[in-house]
């Protein structure tokens, strides 16, 4: 081959090369662009002139730093730089490009210097690629991913990550506030650590169970366990666990939540509870008691037989005696029968002695705003069924009284149901039941109980006599015992009219001197 | 006084029933004693001056109620109540309901006894005053029917010749039938005839 054939051939070689790079640089799949060492744009494919909306010719007007997104500019220039220095051969930069509609576009950029060679100057070469769908879809999972790490990291449970070996992988900051070990101190030690020693075999056999079976020994939602405080304290906790597959291993996640409050509510509520039960035990020995009343009303009618009887038949005597009317058979008799009715009103005295020592009052410490909040609630419905409005204005901060609870509380019902009583006549105005409490002038706690009812007229000093009543199935004792019972307490209580309708009943009782609060 | 009069006690103690008796023996009055008012009323009831001595709690029939089983009896006897234990309206329901008295044991013997005197002379007037009534009924119902016309126009105040002439007779033949109805009913004089006529008149309005 000839020279000029030899050229020609290899010319018309060259153009084919040519040609076939042309051909791919224009057909790319990717955006290819070249532009002069001061970064103007000589060359750019279609992918690269679509992917900015410009035009050819518009495009060489232009620098690769004009069409890059403002913010990216210091960075793209600092690698071009270092690669101008020589530092590297090529670099890769994630940036944005600004289209010529304003929009921005994301890209991966493969970018290097070529190099002049013979007549050619260097020139800028970059391989771009369009990333846009790629970011959004980052930033979409970014944004959950965030979401869900803005949740664990503000929970106020307890938040663990555990590996298949139970070690934990993470712990959020909750953990910390519940267990009391930073997060340093839990990452990469077992989750056993924060129970307490019996647990630990337990859960450990569990879990591997688990692992090797798929059975679980526990409920994963809300089971209720305990857990160790870094403190040593042990407390109780709710917890829930899930399970996710995270590159291949199994991950568990769990939610811890510290119940102790919860369960302190629910002992306050079953203490309340028992409270109740008791009151309500206690006010069936109250209406026991309230019957002693009624008891105290028959024994004195039983008493009152036999004496009846003696003083019958000794007036009788006495009588025949004055007449000179003699008959030693008739005196005898009476006389047996005065001994035989002396005897039984002993008896009965004797029995109501056994039956007072079977009652003892027993002294303890006080509060009578809860003894009238007990007896309120023993009367239930009371108020309502009978349209009465109770209002209470009970003194804060009582100094404690030495008291028998039961008999206070026998007495404040006695008066409560009096006052009840005294209103179920009334129409014309309303049914109101004030019960106060307060420290009374002399130091002494005075508990008042008012009415609005039919009042007690003239016979307020009459009703704390025995047998006096004036209701219709009245025995007449409540009162007269209510106040011996409060007496038996070092203390006074009295009736007085109430204005403009009514009757009060006041009682004092002294505060507890060994113990003023 | 024909008859003695009797008290009956009615106290379910059985101590109580039997001092009562002795004391209300003590001063010669006759007494009889019943556990209830059950077996009180199945005894035929008095024909001499009684009262009741009546405890107000009393197993069975109580003593208020007992009270008014014998109103409604018409068994009108006076009650003297004891009681163990009383209040004020059991009292006041008691008084109403025309007890002599109502006392609380143990009551002092006197007041028992003047309480049960006073019991026994108000039922010995009353059946005085029944007994009269009765008499009194006796005779009148003894009269011809024109000597009760008669009568009850002379008691309206009518002069004989108003008389005769309202029941077109003469005036003599009234007054044979007025001199002869003035004998059979024992009246002494005009005014006592009126009086008679009166008593007569009181139970009747009653009735009517």
């Amino acid at each position: 081959m000839s020279h000029a054939e030899f050229a020609a051939a290899h010319s018309e070689a060259s153009q084919h090369i040519e040609q076939r790079w042309r051909t791919a640089f224009e057909s790319s799949a990717i955006g290819i662009a070249m532009a002069d060492f001061a970064g103007r744009f000589f060359a750019a494919n279609s992918v690269f002139r679509n992917m900015l909306r410009y035009t050819e010719s518009e495009l060489y007007q232009l620098t690769f730093l004009d069409v890059t997104y403002e913010e990216d500019r210091k960075a793209n220039q600092e690698l071009v730089g270092q690669l101008v220095e020589g530092k590297r051969q090529h670099f890769e930069i994630e940036k944005r490009y600004c289209r010529k509609d304003g929009t921005l576009v994301w890209v991966r950029n493969n970018v290097s210097l070529v190099p002049g060679m013979g007549g050619v100057a260097p020139f800028w070469f970059a391989v771009v690629e369009d990333i846009t769908q790629r970011k959004e879809e980052e930033s979409a999972r970014r944004y959950t991913e965030e979401k869900y790490r803005l949740v664990v990291e503000t929970a106020s449970d307890a938040v663990i990550s555990l590996d298949e070996t139970s070690t934990i992988l993470l712990a959020n900051p909750a953990t910390t506030r519940v267990f009391g070990h930073t997060q340093e101190e839990l990452i990469g030690k077992p989750l056993t650590m924060l129970m307490p020693e019996f647990l630990r075999k337990l859960h450990e056999t569990g879990f591997n169970g688990y692992l090797a079976t798929g059975q679980r020994h526990i409920n994963w939602q809300g089971t209720e366990l305990i857990g160790l405080r870094k403190n040593g304290k042990e407390f109780p906790v709710e917890v829930s666990f899930g399970e996710l597959i995270q590159d291949g291993h199994r991950v568990f996640t769990g939610f811890i939540r510290d119940i102790s409050e919860r369960k302190q509510a629910e002992e306050i509520r079953r203490q309340a509870q028992k409270v109740i039960q008791t009151t309500q035990a206690e006010l069936a020995r109250v209406s026991r008691l309230t019957t002693m009343g009624e008891l105290a009303a028959s024994i004195a009618h039983e008493v009152n037989q036999p004496l009846t009887a003696v003083n019958n038949n000794s007036n009788a005597c006495l009588r025949l005696l004055a007449n000179q009317n003699l008959q030693p058979d008739v005196l005898r008799r009476a006389l047996e029968e005065i001994v035989a009715d002396g005897t039984r009103a002993s008896a009965i005295i004797a029995r109501i002695r056994a039956f007072i020592k079977k009652a003892p009052a027993e002294k303890n410490r006080l509060d009578v705003n809860e003894v009238i909040g007990e007896v309120v609630a023993m009367m239930g419905h009371g108020f309502e069924e009978n349209g009465i409005v109770l209002q209470s204005e009970l003194a804060e901060a009582l100094p404690p009284v030495l008291g028998d609870r039961v008999q206070l509380q026998q007495v404040l019902l006695n008066l409560i149901m009096n006052g009840v009583e005294a209103m179920t006549a009334i129409i014309d105005r309303p049914r109101l039941l004030w019960v106060q409490s307060r420290i009374d002038e002399s130091g002494d706690v005075l508990i008042a109980v008012r009415d609005s009812g039919t009042g007690l007229g003239l016979e307020a000093d009459r009703v704390f006599t025995p047998f006096f009543t004036t209701k219709a199935n009245g025995m007449g004792m409540g009162l007269s015992i209510s106040r011996s019972l409060i007496e038996g307490h070092g203390g006074r209580l009295w009736a007085s009219p109430n204005s403009p309708h009514g009757a009060v009943f006041s009682l004092t009782l002294p505060v507890d001197a060994e113990n003023p609060s | 006084m024909t008859r003695a009069s009797v008290v009956f006690v009615v106290d379910d103690d059985p101590s109580v029933r039997s001092s009562l008796k002795f004391l209300l023996s003590s001063v010669g009055l006759q007494v009889e004693s019943f556990e209830s008012a059950e077996t009180f009323l199945q005894r035929k009831p008095p024909d001499a001056p009684s009262c009741l001595v009546l405890d107000v709690r009393l197993r069975g029939l109580s003593g208020l109620d007992f009270q008014h089983e014998l109103a409604a009896r018409n068994i009108r006897i006076p009650i003297v109540f004891v009681t163990g234990h009383g209040d004020i309206p059991m009292s006041v329901r008691a008084m109403k309901a025309g007890a002599i008295e109502f006392l609380t044991k143990p009551y002092r013997d006197q007041d028992l006894l003047d309480a049960v005197r006073i019991a026994l002379e108000q039922d010995r007037a009353r059946r005085e005053q029944e007994r009269d009534l009765t008499d009194l009924q006796q005779r009148f119902d003894s009269l011809t029917p024109r000597e009760q016309e008669v009568i009850s126009m002379v008691v309206s105040g009518m002069l004989n010749k108003q008389i005769a002439g309202e029941l077109g007779t003469a005036e003599n033949t009234v007054k044979v039938h007025r001199s002869r109805a003035m004998e059979k009913m024992n009246a002494q004089s005009f005014a006592d005839l009126v009086r008679m006529i009166e008593k007569l008149k009181g139970p009747a309005k009653k009735a009517s």
